[in-house]
């Protein structure tokens, strides 16, 4: 399978990663239904994951692995989850991509696994004092598309 | 309890019908209860976010 990430796209890539400081866990649910760019998403991400000694992927099945996606609320794929990981413990801050992250979106997850592996989401005191008193679920859809 | 997803809208259509994307940045807060379209400041982000969330 050609290479979707070049000699010099991958240099950059792991000297930005060089910027991370905690593990993050990239989780992929992909399907065999119904996915068109479930494969090549799981390449990216495959070509992506060793460019950092603090970044793992793991893949699972919606269908195989039915139990983990309906405990992370997944019911489509590609779906990236971006996980913070402290040795074998997992934590979901809530972060995730819905589709192959191609042309723009690529650098939106390069951005979100420095964000989670910064463990800080950089926003004001007010938003973050907001955000602490919620009782309710909040979620946040951001619509892009292909570039 | 807070989540915060990218969607690509030509992949997940459906999804994108729903809440008839069109414009692009589009962030639809709680499953349509407020839409930001296009980037915008944190504190209009916030702003948003708090009305969306009176109704709960």
């Amino acid at each position: 399978m050609e290479k979707l990430l070049n000699d010099d796209i991958l240099g950059q890539i792991r000297d930005v990663f060089q910027k991370m400081q905690h593990p993050v866990e990239l989780v992929l649910f992909v399907s065999q239904d119904n996915c068109d760019y479930c494969a090549e998403t799981h390449q990216l991400l495959g070509e992506l994951a060793p460019l950092s000694d603090l970044l793992t992927l793991k893949v699972y099945d919606i269908q195989t692995d039915a139990d983990l996606a309906a405990k992370f609320g997944v019911s489509d794929a590609p779906a990236i989850l971006i996980m913070a990981r402290e040795g074998e413990q997992l934590t979901d801050l809530g972060v995730r991509y819905l589709g192959i992250p191609s042309g723009h979106e690529f650098s939106t997850l390069i951005q979100d696994i420095l964000l989670v592996s910064g463990r800080d989401s950089g926003l004001a005191p007010e938003t973050r004092a907001y955000l602490k008193s919620l009782t309710s679920p909040l979620l946040l859809q951001v619509f892009v598309t292909p570039t | 309890m807070i989540r915060a997803e990218g969607v690509e809208a030509m992949e997940f259509s459906e999804l994108a019908n729903r809440y008839q994307i069109s414009g692009v940045p589009d962030t639809i807060i709680n499953d349509g209860a407020a839409r930001v379209v296009g980037a915008v400041p944190e504190i209009n982000l916030l702003e948003e976010v708090k009305q969306a969330m009176q109704g709960r």
